[in-house]
Order: structure tokens, then sequence, then C-alpha cells
């Protein structure tokens, strides 16, 4: 976690909503993703912080500002920057093994080296069993299995992810963090996720960048010292640990702030 | 087992019907109606000149085919039928793609299109007589014309039900405009495409017998008419069952063929 693979320089975006009106989503919004680590955009809703990864992705243009992978400008939505969302996005009239084969069957990657890619991260997303299933077979968490082991097999230099558990049940949600911080240890790949669930940002996160709300400025960097640089595999096991709680309570605090600033 | 069930009411609201109770039901109403027909023909309820019973209409069927060569009329108007059908979807499919796919191909073609739908077809047959004579051509134009616009106007709406996310998750893939299209906009949009076809085949068979009916000496409408100059009402009769049947037989392929080609929306759970 040494070099600065993703940046954000003093970002912001203004959208026009009919002839006249026009709103501040996000205001001179700057960070850095470290190569290999996990980042989180936490937030109230409504803090822009997808309206942010949807410009890191090249869906948006940002109105000021700029955002550099590898030092290269972002002009537009592409390979290195793959992307899943909340809602469930799979192609449904091709089967799980054609739906992670896609983008990499886009980008003209030759059959033997596709089919051994897909074999892997479908092992590593455990849904190696039904390759030949069609996604409307697949329950809601093994359909965002799909979504990640596609997006994974592309091959991005930094995986961006909005909300992509918010659709699931709780029980699934923690198996699929676990997953994420699994698939984080095993392929070193850069993540950018956007969630407002504080549990979720605690374990997931090397780096927590918190934005307030109308419009969505950084409010605060934080580091959660007390994971002392290191991952932890389990949820039951974090939220006993020492300062835990502290940092959990203070991401309340600053949730409780924004949403009395909105209402 | 089937005693401990209470009994159901036959007017419980929003419930399932039974597979039995289904059948029953489905085959009692056709039972009923022939029923109907059969004693008012048999008891002399109803002139016999106007309303044949079903035994005469089956035997004129029979007499239709066999020896009157009705096989080559149907031949006729099956294939007016698809031909102009598939005109009609050669043009319409990959234009109302493009319309619902890009806003600046929309904002050409909507205005024109919208305002075709609104005129009726038929109004078309004099002018379509004048220009094409009375061979094929005025009828495949009057089937193409009666079914173009509704038929872009259904494939351009589904093709904009394609979910933004679809889209966005392939440009985050790397796809090219031309992918998209190809590769996800179209196979996304192709369940609803077909059965926007199949709504429409049930409209081409409706200008089919219009102009046959207005202006053909062969087809199945035209028979009809031929039949009316000579009072046979059993035979005029016999072209509505023909026609009502062919509809069906269209619509069942059309199911099949949604089947075969989408299995994977029938493997639902």
């Amino acid at each position: 976690m040494s070099d600065t693979l993703l940046e954000v320089r003093e970002v912001s975006k203004t959208f026009t909503l009919g002839s006249r009106k026009t709103l501040k989503a996000v205001e001179n919004v700057s960070f850095g993703v470290e190569q290999n680590s996990i980042c989180v955009l936490l937030g109230p809703s409504g803090c822009g912080k997808s309206t942010v990864l949807r410009m890191i992705a090249g869906l948006e243009t940002a109105t000021e500002g700029r955002v550099a992978l590898g030092g290269k400008a972002v002009t537009g939505p592409g390979q290195d920057r793959g992307m899943v969302f909340q809602a469930y996005t799979s192609f449904d009239w091709l089967s799980v093994r054609k739906n992670v084969e896609f983008g990499m069957k886009v980008n003209n990657i030759d059959a033997a080296k596709r089919r051994e890619r897909t074999n892997h991260f479908l092992n590593l997303v455990g849904l190696s069993k039904f390759a030949d299933a069609y996604p409307s077979q697949l329950s809601g968490g093994m359909r965002q299995r799909v979504a990640i082991a596609r997006t994974l097999a592309n091959d991005p230099e930094v995986l961006l992810m909005d909300e992509p558990f918010g659709a699931l049940d709780a029980e699934t949600r923690w198996l699929m963090q676990e997953l994420m911080i699994d698939v984080a240890e095993k392929t070193n790949t850069t993540m950018v996720i956007v969630t407002h669930d504080l549990e979720e940002a605690i374990f997931l996160a090397d780096k927590i960048i918190f934005l307030s709300s109308h419009p969505g400025r950084v409010k605060e960097e934080i580091i959660p010292a007390f994971k002392a640089g290191k991952r932890i595999a389990d949820k039951e096991h974090i939220i006993r640990m020492n300062g835990y709680s502290d940092l959990e309570e203070k991401l309340m605090r600053l949730m409780r702030e924004e949403g009395h600033r909105e209402n | 087992m089937t005693n401990s069930k209470p009994p159901r009411d036959f007017f419980s609201v929003r419930s399932h019907v039974g597979r039995v109770q289904g059948i029953i039901s489905a085959i009692g109403i056709w039972a009923i109606f022939f029923g109907v027909w059969i004693v008012a023909t048999s008891l002399g309820w109803v002139n016999e000149l106007l309303v044949p019973s079903p035994q005469k209409v089956l035997t004129a069927t029979h007499d239709l085919f066999v020896n009157r060569g009705f096989s080559s009329d149907v031949l006729v108007s099956v294939g007016r039928v698809f031909i102009s059908f598939a005109m009609a979807c050669t043009v319409a499919i990959p234009l109302g793609v493009a319309m619902g796919t890009f806003p600046s191909i929309e904002a050409i073609f909507a205005p024109f299109v919208s305002a075709w739908r609104y005129l009726p077809a038929p109004s078309f047959i004099p002018i379509l007589l004048m220009w094409f004579g009375t061979g094929e051509a005025p009828k495949l134009a009057l089937l193409f014309i009666g079914v173009i616009f509704f038929l872009i106007t259904l494939v351009m709406d589904h093709t904009k039900n394609v979910r933004t996310e679809l889209i966005e998750t392939a440009l985050t893939l790397g796809a090219s405009r031309y992918v998209i299209i190809l590769k996800v906009v179209f196979p996304a949009a192709f369940p609803d495409i077909v059965t926007a076809m199949r709504q429409m085949m049930a409209m081409a068979w409706t200008y089919l017998v219009i102009a046959e009916i207005v202006a053909s000496t062969t087809g199945i409408g035209a028979m009809m008419m031929r039949a009316r100059r000579f009072l046979k009402t059993d035979e005029i009769l016999s072209g509505i069952i023909v026609i009502g049947v062919l509809g069906l037989l269209t619509d069942v392929l059309f199911r099949v063929l949604h089947r075969q080609l989408f299995p994977y929306i029938e493997v639902k759970h």
C-alpha cells in the first residue's frame, strides 16, 4: 500500500435540471486510492458518493477537476475500471460461464485463456457448479457473484462497486463481504466501494472517505487504525476487536450530524 | 385425501383455478356455443338460409377442400401474410432498435411514424389499386402499411426498456457501441420483440381478409365473397373458421418459437 493508483483531484459535478435549475451534487472532492487497497466511500444518502464513483468509471463527466488512473486522465468508461452495480446486471440470455467470458471476448482474449480465467474466477466466487446455469436460476447473492467474477475476469486495474450488496438479505450480505476480503487478499485487486452501511464500511475499508451531503464534500478521511494495516477475514472477529465500537460510534455521529443538517 | 379439502367457493376472488376446473370450463363454454347453434338450427328457430347448421358448415368445409381446390386459396392467403409480414419485420426491427437506442434517430423518425400510425391502412386501398393494379402488389402493400408502423413503435419501446445498467456494465467491460447494440441491447429486447411480432401477426390477418374481400379473385376472403353471391352461407362460415384456425396456429407457432429461442425465460423457479 504505497503508490497511489487512482487520483480524484478537486472534482465537482453540477447537474442541469430542466432549463434553468442546476444541482451541485459534488463539490471539490479530492482523495487518492493506493494500489491494492480497498477504499470505501461512505456517507448519508444524497451525498453524491455514487456520482463520484460514476465519474471514476467514466459514466459521468466531472464538471470541474480531474480523475486519473495511473497518472492517465479518465475520459470515458473502459476495461481498466470494471464496475459492479446494486441492480442485477447479469445478461440473462447467456449462461453463467458466458457472462463471465463476456468482457474477455469483447477484448479479444483468446479462447483458451478465456476458459482458464473463467474457471479460475468462478471457483474464486464459489460458482463452479453453476457454470452452465442461466442467471435467472440463481439467487440474488449468486447473481452478484457472477457480476463480480465477470468484472474480475476482465482484469481491471480497479474494481468499482456501487452499493453492491444493498439488495441482499443480511446473512447473504455478510457472506459477500467476507468473500470480498478473500478476493482482495487473493487477487490484490484495488477496490473502490460505495456504501451507506457503517458495518460494511468498517469491515471492508483500508481507508474510508466520509462525504457530507448536498453538495458532497469530503468531510473526513478515516483509516481504521485498530486493524493495524491488516484485513480481518470474518465479521464475528472484527466486532470483538478493540477500537471497532469506537470507530462505529464515530461514524454514527458523523452520519447523524449530516442527517440533522438535512432535516 | 380429497375429503379433507374444504369445498372451494366458485367465486373466490383471485384464487388459482385448478387444472380440471380449467379444462372443464374451457370445453364447457364451447359445448354451450355449439349446443345452442345445433338446437337453434334443428328446431327451426332461425332461417336456415342465413344460419346453416354446424353439420352443414362442416360438410361444406370438407367439400371445399376435397373437391373445390380451396387449399390453393388458403396457401395464397398464408403466403401473402407471411411475405408481407417478413418485409415489414425486415424494416421495422432494425429501425425500431435504432430508434430505441439513438435518440437522434428517434427524433427523425418518431414524428413521422406516429402520424402514419393514425392513418387507417384500408384508406389506402383505392390509391394502392390505382398504383399497383389488381395483382399481388396492392395486397402485400396494404398488409405492409397496416403492420409496419405499429411494429416499429413496439420494437422501439421494447428497446428503450432495456435497463441502463446492462449498457453501462458493458461499457465498463470495454465494449464498443457496435458490440453493445448487437450483444446487449438486441438480445435483451429480443424476447419482447418476438412477443410484439406475435401481436402484430393478428393484425396482418385482419388486413389480409380486408384486402381479399375488397379486391381479389384468389384467397380465403375472395372465396367468401364468391360464396355470398350464391347465398352459400355455409361456405362463408367455413372461410371464417379456417381463418380462425390459421390465426390460432400462427399464435401457437410463435409461442413455441418463443420457448425455443428463450429457454432462460422458462426456467425461473
